[in-house]
C-alpha cells in the first residue's frame, strides 16, 4: 500500500489527518466511541459551550428535508465548567487534538468561556461560533455584520495564543466580506459552512415542522453551497479553511480540499453513518493512493479552472 | 452496554392491519441484547434522499432464532417506504437503544397499558413480568377491532383476554383505555391488593392521563417517550423530553421516564 502524508496544520493546529467533526453532530465523542475511535480522527470538534449552560430549544427540533435535515437545537449545553469536568476529562484520555466550539449571547461571554479554557491543557485551539441560526442573541446575529465580527473576534484573539478558528455563516450576501473581517481581526483560520437558515412546513397541519419555525439546513443537500463559499474564501484570505457541508464520504472530502480547504469536519453523516469519520478518513487516504499523491496537502486548492 | 451495529436481513415483512405492519429481521447480536422498551435506530434502505435514521421499539426478540419483530404504523415516508421491502432486504441498525422499564424491586401486582402500536414496547415487559411470576393486567386500547393487532400474542402469553377498548366501540369497551385503568387501578386499591408499579406507552395524551391516575392511585408508573430524533446515540440532543431535572435525551436517557418526572 501506499503511504499517503495525511498530516495537516489548520493555523498551528497540527492534525494527523484532515478530519475533524461538526461541532454539534458528535457531542465530544464519548458517545461515538462506541463505534470509531476518537484518537484516529485530525481532531474533535466539541458541541458549542457557553459560560453558564443552556437549555436549547422547545421539541420540535429537527425536521427531515430532501437530502438534508432542519435542526433547531439552539446550543444546548451544560456550561464550560461542566465540559471541563466532564468531556474535556475524557477526552485528555484519547490522545487527540481538542477543538473546543466557543459560544456566546455577548462579547464578555465568548471571552469568559475562553478565559475558563485557557489553563486547561486538553484544548488544542478553539472554533469561535459567531454563526448559529438558533439562538436570539450571539451566533450568527453576530456573524453577518463585519463590524460586529472585527469587535468580538479581536476581544477574542486578545484572550488566547491558542489557535482561533472563526465559523462563518452561509447566511451572508457575501461570504469573503466576513472571511476578511475575521482574518483582518486575527483568526488563525475559518470554519466554513455553518448551516443555512430554512423552514419546513407541514401542509395537513398547517404547522411548521419545527417548534421554532426556522432552522439549520445541512447534510448532502448543502454541499453544493459549502463547496462554492470555500472556494470563494480560498481566493479572498490566506488563512487555510475548514471546510463542511454535506460530506459523508473521502471523495466529499477531496472535493473540499481541491476546493481550497486544508482540513474538513464530518457532521450530519455521523447520524446517517456512526462510522461516517473513519469511512472519510478511508475513503481520502484511499483516494489520495489512486490519484498517485503521497502528500494530501498537494489537494489543498488543487482545483483545475 | 456498548451499542451494536449490526447488518439485519428482513426475515418477512406482513400487513397485520390498517396501515400496520409486522417485520421480522434476522439480527442476531441485539435479538440476544435487547431488553423491554428499547429501540433500533434503523437505516432503511432505497431511500438514500431521506437521509435519517427511524427509530423502531422492539416488539419481540427471539434469542435462539437471532430475530426481533417490530410492529409499525405506516406514517410518512420512511414506514410507507419499509412496507415495499422484501425479505432478504438489509436494514443497518444500532442498538438496543436506551433505558428498559424497571418494575420496581419488590413489587407484586403490576399494570401494563398499551395504547394503538404502543402496544408493542409494552410486549416484552409482560413476557418478562409473567417470567418473573408477577400478578400482571394487561390494558390495550385501539382505535377500532381491525387496528387491535397484538390482541392474539398478548392472550395466548396471559392465558386470558386483557382488557381491550376501542375508539369506536367495534370491540371491547368503546372508547379510550383510561376509563379501564382508572377501574383496575381503583378496583385494586378496594380490593386492598393495589398494583405496586404501572407501565404505559402510546399517544402522548393517553400517557399523560395515566400518569395522572396512577399517581392518584399512588403507584409508581412509568410512560416510554417518542420524540424524532437524528444521530439515536445520545449526541445530537434533537430528541429531547422536558423533565422536572431538564431537558432529558428520549434515546439514551430515556425512552422510559418516570411519570412524575415528565413535564407533561
Amino acid at each position: 500500500m501506499a503511504s499517503v502524508d495525511m498530516s495537516v496544520n489548520l493555523g498551528g493546529l497540527a492534525m494527523k489527518n484532515p478530519v475533524t467533526v461538526a461541532s454539534g453532530t458528535f457531542a465530544a465523542g464519548r458517545e461515538y466511541s462506541q463505534f470509531v475511535d476518537v484518537h484516529n480522527l485530525g481532531a474533535v470538534t466539541t458541541k458549542g459551550v457557553s459560560l453558564n449552560g443552556w437549555t436549547g430549544n422547545d421539541s420540535p427540533r429537527i425536521a427531515e428535508t430532501p437530502s438534508g435535515m432542519l435542526n433547531s437545537i439552539g446550543l444546548q449545553n451544560p456550561g464550560v465548567q461542566h465540559l471541563i469536568e466532564g468531556d474535556i476529562a475524557w477526552l485528555a484520555t484519547q490522545d487527540v487534538p481538542v477543538i473546543v466550539n466557543v459560544s456566546g449571547h455577548s462579547d464578555d461571554e465568548y471571552i469568559q468561556v475562553i478565559e475558563a479554557l485557557e489553563a486547561c491543557p486538553t484544548v488544542s485551539a478553539y472554533e469561535i461560533n459567531i454563526s448559529c441560526p438558533n439562538v436570539d442573541a450571539g451566533g450568527m446575529t453576530l456573524g453577518t455584520h463585519a463590524p460586529s465580527v472585527e469587535r468580538v473576534i479581536t476581544r477574542c484573539r486578545n484572550a488566547t495564543k491558542r489557535p482561533m478558528i472563526v465559523k462563518l455563516t452561509p447566511n451572508v450576501t457575501d461570504v469573503t466580506e466576513i472571511a476578511k473581517a475575521a482574518e483582518a481581526s486575527g483568526a488563525d483560520a475559518l470554519s466554513l459552512i455553518n448551516t443555512l437558515l430554512g423552514m419546513a412546513v407541514d401542509a395537513q397541519t398547517r404547522r411548521p415542522q419545527l417548534a421554532r419555525v426556522v432552522g439549520g439546513l445541512s447534510g448532502p443537500a448543502v454541499k453544493p453551497v459549502a463547496l462554492r463559499m470555500v472556494w470563494q474564501c480560498y481566493q479572498a484570505v490566506k488563512v487555510p479553511l475548514l471546510g463542511m457541508g454535506g460530506i459523508v464520504s473521502g471523495i466529499d472530502a477531496a472535493e473540499f480540499m481541491l476546493a481550497g480547504a486544508t482540513a474538513v469536519a464530518v457532521g450530519t453523516a455521523n447520524f446517517m453513518n456512526p462510522h461516517a469519520t473513519e469511512d472519510v478518513i478511508d475513503g481520502l487516504q484511499r483516494y489520495c493512493e489512486q490519484q498517485g499523491v503521497t502528500d494530501v496537502k498537494d489537494l489543498i486548492g488543487g482545483l483545475v479552472c | 452496554m456498548a451499542l451494536l451495529d449490526e447488518t439485519a436481513k428482513i426475515i418477512s415483512n406482513t400487513c397485520v392491519g390498517p396501515r400496520l405492519w409486522v417485520v421480522t429481521l434476522k439480527a442476531p447480536q441485539i435479538a440476544g441484547a435487547v431488553l423491554p422498551a428499547q429501540f433500533v435506530h434503523m437505516r432503511i434502505p432505497g431511500m438514500d434522499d431521506h437521509i435519517l435514521r427511524r427509530p423502531f421499539s422492539i416488539y419481540a426478540a427471539d434469542a435462539a432464532a437471532g430475530t426481533v419483530d417490530i410492529l409499525y404504523q405506516v406514517v410518512g415516508f420512511g414506514s410507507d417506504h419499509l412496507t415495499t421491502l422484501q425479505p432478504g432486504a438489509t436494514c443497518q441498525m444500532i442498538g438496543p437503544v436506551g433505558t428498559p422499564w424497571s418494575v420496581p424491586e419488590g413489587a407484586r401486582k403490576v399494570l401494563i397499558v398499551g395504547g394503538g402500536v404502543g402496544a408493542a414496547p409494552v410486549f416484552m415487559l409482560t413476557q418478562q413480568a409473567k417470567a418473573a411470576g408477577l400478578d400482571v393486567s394487561v390494558v390495550l386500547g385501539a382505535a377500532t377491532k381491525d387496528a387491535l393487532v397484538t390482541l392474539d400474542r398478548y392472550t395466548q402469553l396471559l392465558g386470558t383476554e386483557p382488557a381491550v377498548s376501542t375508539d369506536d366501540g367495534t370491540y371491547g369497551r368503546p372508547g379510550f383505555a383510561t376509563s379501564l385503568v382508572q377501574e383496575a387501578l381503583h378496583g385494586a386499591c378496594e380490593a386492598g391488593q393495589p398494583f405496586q408499579y404501572v407501565a404505559v406507552c402510546g399517544p402522548q395524551p393517553l400517557m399523560k392521563i395515566v400518569a395522572g391516575v396512577a399517581a392518584d392511585a399512588g403507584v409508581y408508573c412509568q410512560v416510554s417517550m417518542e420524540r424524532r430524533m437524528a444521530c439515536g446515540v445520545g449526541a445530537c440532543l434533537s430528541c429531547v423530553v422536558d423533565t422536572v431535572n431538564g431537558k432529558k435525551r428520549a434515546c439514551v436517557d430515556g425512552p422510559v421516564f418516570d411519570a412524575q418526572e415528565v413535564c407533561w
